[in-house]
């Protein structure tokens, strides 16, 4: 078994991508997995939530709670008597997502104790708690007397803290560290000596754990911590007010960290303040916090203000700014890389998927380059001399060519016969692509000609389609949407041309748009029967521009050209189940799905017929019944008309060239991808 | 340079690091839309950063304007409070006199040592002026409305209390221009003449871009963070081409015309007071070094506001020994053509040694900030001709007179 880097999986101690297909099952099972950390059915502990009414502890017990009903496992909550409800207000959102009856199913499970802090309540007990997610407050003695209050009164409890700053070899239990809104988050920071049977759970959970190094602070919290800092010593040198510059930094990372405080909640700058304190006091000044930190630190007033700004402002130095905004991060990134916290593709994902970084710290790191970065980080420190004083690694960015570095978002592994290439984030942009191709290339060099496209079944427990910020330049430039549209299909389409046999393997709750147009693209498409599949673009409205329009008519046949068609003009998903012969060749339950998906790409017996793929130019009805025209059906109508009207080998262009040519147009421009990059840019 | 010792030796005014908004004539520019402490509170900041002075380093802020505006009661706090920086505080306010008493009272702030660093923020919006009612027992009406602006442009309660008669007009501020004109026995085609050529001082400065250097156009957000409209400009100033446009306008009452009389405008000034040392860190010309060497008030009789400030002169060069002769920059708020001439007979001064690059007469009256943004343009002036004394006065409601003599030096060279 050969792989281009360290898959992520393994991490976890839940071996390869490779393995699960030749196994043919996932390597988590959740039901024994609940039996291994709570009991057997019938016997079932609890999961003990201290804390349960803070933000933490209150959206965790949804979000585990959810999961760990249908196994009977009770989740009690514990907190102090005159803590707020926490539990009670999250009932509309989980409504929302589960209904009346699955919400009520839920929070029926959920059993509510008070206690002092001292001693715990006499009815616990019964529950028989066997894991305890501790949410108190981040104060150390006290987070280590109630582990001792929970180790007396349950000898064998597993306790993990939820802890946004202290290290494990301080508190003296695993950590599980989760990130906003918590509700909904899937990403878990472990620190463990070796993944949990408590870890392997949250995965087959479809949660994401990711190993982390055990240090002060975690992944998220420098980055996240490290940018709000940035953005409000940007402040304090240029008076710029909170709401401007928050724009600025969204518009060149992603987050704006200042308004997520606020929408966080008056703790927010507490913990931020106290993960940077305590950072400082490890690493030095480049942590310590502001003058505006330490004030909404005492005050928890909040960093926008209730009023409208009255006057605007304009950046006078865009590149000062990005000294100001990158160089710390890039300098905190240098200690992340140099303390080896965790496995490039986590540090990376925790930015993307916790920060809400456009692009992940590392990915940005490579694209500017050693030198560009250690530039940056340089002028930072004539702009803010005492950041120079320590942590600062610019050894790190020497070894930036390995694999390690140059796949963050996509890895290969074979087994001499049998190429996998796994995707770790969910919505397509040029990094995936030129890693794509770099997979392809890297297994073609390795002799591989049967290979399995998939999601890693780690970080991406979906594939949502194209990262619409790329198409950003698309909007006012049409050679840009061309060079997308174009240099993304050419990507797509060596998965045709060039294997002998190409599976497409969806898993998860959906593929869609982009993603899924890169999956047609593979001679044989298999996926699990409740996924949902679609191509939305008609609701955003753009045009497919990875050969959308024509590729999955020239795989469906004429007796599906109807269906086809409704999926492209509509927008409305089908359940992978519905759409066997037509848009997929299988779709099953996990282990039918892994196991055919195999047998396919090793040349077992598996026998599905391979799908056409029509390569001349053939007629599609220019009407669709049930299906009213709008400026951007007709407009996608009109690229299916031309480029199936084409053979396939002129019909990229024809395809790339509606799709640049929409994007420009002011429909596309009024439209969610145009409002969102003017939300974005016009600042 | 006769050698004056400061005022407030340990207070000074680092160079450059102040700013003005351009103010527009009251209804002519967005400004009348906005909620003017909020956009004093912004602009402030705005203006510094041009500078690169960060509002952390100010340790006390001395507020001031005379319209009344929403939350006025927490006043100077609720400013700095406003642009992110929790600062003590007050807020001042004496009419026309406010610019300059502020740039004073920051001054002592300094010299007491009580705080090292001071904010002035001046401020006005005269464009829809609230209205206050008051219950008056002492009237048989019971209650008084007055708008803040129109009513106190009608009457000054002093001179009223004077025997002066509201319903004949001799209550408004025109009145007493027109009643010292015809105490010093003007002659309206001296006023005229000197009116033209106060405009072409203005236009030159401006074409020059001079005002540039100091007033900073401001781009103003409506509630929903739209853009509403650019203040860049002092909207409203008509720009007279001949000496016969103003002798040929009518006279509202003696030498009073329309090109001879200030309009209400909105707007902001703002600059800082320090200690020598903390003027040199901030200034970004270190070499250049400001003073407050004197300061005077002088209140003139009942309805002969003009000449209040001639009086408040004579009582600072007295003080000083200095002399007009000594002025390298005389800068005064003349709200009226006959302000400048009574000023020149009453100090045998020549008034086309005055206001180099501009007067409130030309561009606008906003009150608080109408001497700062005049201190400003005299400091400017001082500098840019290499140093000596600056003179700045002006008069204000109640017929009070305010002036101040600042010293300017610049190491490295200049007078």
């Amino acid at each position: 078994m050969k792989s281009m880097r360290q898959t992520t999986l393994e991490t976890l101690g839940l071996g390869s991508v490779l393995e699960i297909f030749q196994n043919g099952r996932l390597p988590a099972n959740e039901s024994e997995l609940v039996d291994k950390v709570f009991g057997p059915a019938g016997n079932r502990g609890a999961l003990l939530i201290s804390g349960g009414n803070g933000i933490v502890g209150s959206g965790k017990a949804m979000q585990l709670g959810s999961r760990l009903v249908k196994y009977g496992v009770p989740i009690v909550t514990l907190d102090l008597p005159d803590a707020p409800d926490g539990i009670g207000k999250q009932y509309g959102g989980l409504k929302r997502s589960f209904g009346a009856k699955g919400s009520t199913d839920i929070m029926s499970n959920i059993i509510r104790f008070n206690y002092d802090g001292g001693s715990l309540p006499d009815g616990l007990s019964k529950y028989n708690p066997r894991f305890v997610l501790e949410a108190i407050p981040e104060i150390l003695p006290l987070k280590r007397s109630h582990y001792d209050l929970m180790r007396q009164t349950f000898p064998e409890v597993e306790i993990r803290s939820v802890t946004s700053g202290f290290p494990n070899k301080e508190l003296g239990v695993g950590i599980l560290h989760p990130s906003f809104p918590h509700e909904i988050n899937k990403i878990w920071e472990v620190v463990e000596d070796e993944p949990s049977d408590i870890t392997k759970l949250l995965s087959a959970m479809g949660l994401i754990p990711v190993m982390v190094g055990d240090y002060w602070s975690f992944i998220l919290d420098v980055l996240f911590c490290g940018i709000t800092l940035a953005a409000t010593r940007y402040h304090g040198a240029t008076n710029m007010p909170f709401w401007k510059l928050d724009k600025y930094v969204r518009r060149l990372v992603g987050p704006n960290p200042l308004r997520a405080h606020d929408a966080i909640g008056p703790g927010a700058s507490f913990l931020t303040w106290s993960c940077l304190h305590h950072l400082t006091e490890m690493y030095g000044d480049v942590f310590a916090p502001s003058p505006e930190l330490m004030r909404r630190k005492e005050s928890g007033e909040n960093w926008y203000s209730s009023n409208r700004p009255v006057v605007d402002w304009e950046m006078d130095d865009d590149d000062e700014f990005q000294s100001w905004i990158m160089g710390p991060i890039f300098q905190m990134t240098s200690l992340l890389l140099h303390e080896k916290r965790a496995h490039l593709t986590h540090m990376n994902a925790i930015g993307e998927l916790c920060a809400q970084f456009t692009h992940g710290v590392n990915a940005q790191v490579r694209r500017l380059g050693a030198d560009a970065v250690i530039g940056r980080v340089e002028a930072y420190h004539k702009l803010h001399p005492q950041a120079a004083g320590g942590a600062w690694y610019p050894e790190v960015f020497e070894n930036m060519g390995t694999p390690d570095w140059q796949q963050l978002y996509v890895n290969a592994e074979h087994d001499g016969k049998v190429g996998v290439i796994t995707i770790s984030r969910e919505s397509l942009n040029w990094d995936v692509v030129d890693e794509l191709n770099s997979a392809i290339s890297w297994l073609k060099a390795e002799g591989i000609s049967k290979i399995i496209l998939t999601g890693d079944f780690h970080l991406s427990t979906q594939l949502v389609g194209a990262d619409t910020t790329e198409f950003y330049d698309g909007l006012k430039d049409e050679a840009a949407g061309y060079k997308v549209a174009k240099g993304w299909s050419e990507m797509a389409r060596r998965f045709n041309d060039e294997f002998d046999v190409s599976v497409g393997f969806i898993n998860g709750k959906r593929c869609l748009g982009g993603m899924m147009e890169l999956m047609m693209h593979c001679h044989y498409l298999v996926a699990t029967d409740g996924a949902q599949l679609g191509m939305p673009e008609v609701t955003l409205p753009v045009i497919p521009g990875m050969e959308g329009c024509h590729w999955a008519l020239r795989k469906a046949g004429s007796a599906n050209y109807n269906k086809a068609l409704q999926l492209l003009l509509t927008g409305k998903p089908v359940k992978a189940a519905n759409g066997a012969g037509w848009l997929l060749d299988y779709a099953g339950s996990v282990e039918d799905a892994l196991s055919t998906a195999w047998k396919i790409a090793s040349g077992g017996d598996h026998g599905i017929a391979l799908r056409k793929l029509e390569e001349g130019a053939f007629s599609i009805p220019t009407e669709v019944a049930g299906i009213p025209a709008t400026d951007a059906s007709k407009a996608i109508m009109d690229c299916i008309q031309a480029s199936c009207g084409v053979p396939l080998s002129q019909a990229l262009e024809i395809q790339a060239k509606h799709s640049a040519g929409f994007m420009v147009s002011k429909l596309c421009n009024k439209g969610v991808i145009g409002s969102a990059a003017k939300k974005m840019l016009d600042i | 340079m006769k050698d004056v010792v400061a005022l407030y030796p340990k207070a000074f005014i680092p160079y450059g690091t102040w700013g003005s908004s351009w103010f527009p004539a009251w209804h002519t520019s967005v400004l009348q839309e906005v909620d003017i402490a909020r956009f004093a509170a912004e602009a402030m900041p705005y203006v510094l950063a041009k500078s690169k002075v960060k509002m952390q380093q100010l340790d006390y802020l001395i507020s001031g304007s005379t319209v009344p505006w929403l939350y006025k009661f927490w006043n100077s706090p609720y400013l700095s409070h406003s642009f992110g920086v929790r600062l003590p505080g007050f807020h001042i306010e004496q009419a026309c006199a406010t610019g300059l008493q502020a740039i004073i009272k920051a001054n002592a702030q300094v010299q007491s040592g009580s705080h090292s660093t001071v904010g002035v923020l001046t401020f006005d919006k005269t464009s829809n002026s609230p209205a206050g009612v008051f219950p008056n027992q002492g009237t048989y009406r019971r209650t008084e409305v007055l708008s803040d602006i129109w009513d106190n442009f009608g009457y000054d309660p002093s001179t009223g209390q004077s025997g002066f008669s509201m319903a004949k007009g001799e209550t408004t501020m025109f009145a007493c221009a027109g009643r010292t004109a015809r105490k010093y026995k003007l002659d309206f085609n001296e006023v005229a003449e000197m009116c033209f050529y106060r405009y072409q001082q203005y236009f030159e400065a401006k074409d020059a871009g001079v005002l540039d250097k100091f007033l900073y156009p401001m781009t103003i957000l409506d509630v929903r963070g739209q853009k509403m409209g650019v203040v860049d400009d002092d909207y409203g100033v008509r720009r007279y081409t001949s000496l016969d446009q103003f002798t040929s306008e009518r006279q509202l009452d003696t030498c009073v015309a329309p090109g001879g009389q200030t309009h209400a405008s909105d707007g902001i000034a703002t600059l800082l007071v320090t200690t020598e040392e903390k003027a040199r860190e901030l200034s970004p010309r270190p070499e250049i070094s400001i003073q407050l060497v004197s300061s005077a008030e002088f209140r003139a009789q009942s309805g002969f506001m003009p000449e209040s400030v001639g009086f408040a002169v004579k009582q600072m060069l007295d003080r000083t020994g200095l002399t007009m002769n000594d002025m390298a920059a005389v800068y005064d708020h003349n709200p009226f053509a006959v302000n400048d001439i009574v000023f020149s007979k009453v100090m045998n001064y020549d008034w086309r040694k005055m206001n180099d690059t501009g007067c409130p007469m030309i561009y606008g009256h906003p009150q608080g900030p109408t001497l700062t943004r005049v201190t400003l343009e005299a400091l400017e002036r001082t500098v840019a001709i290499g140093g000596g004394y600056a003179m700045i006065f002006g008069c204000a409601a109640g017929d009070v007179g305010i002036a101040g003599i600042f010293k300017v030096t610049d190491s490295k060279g200049g007078n």
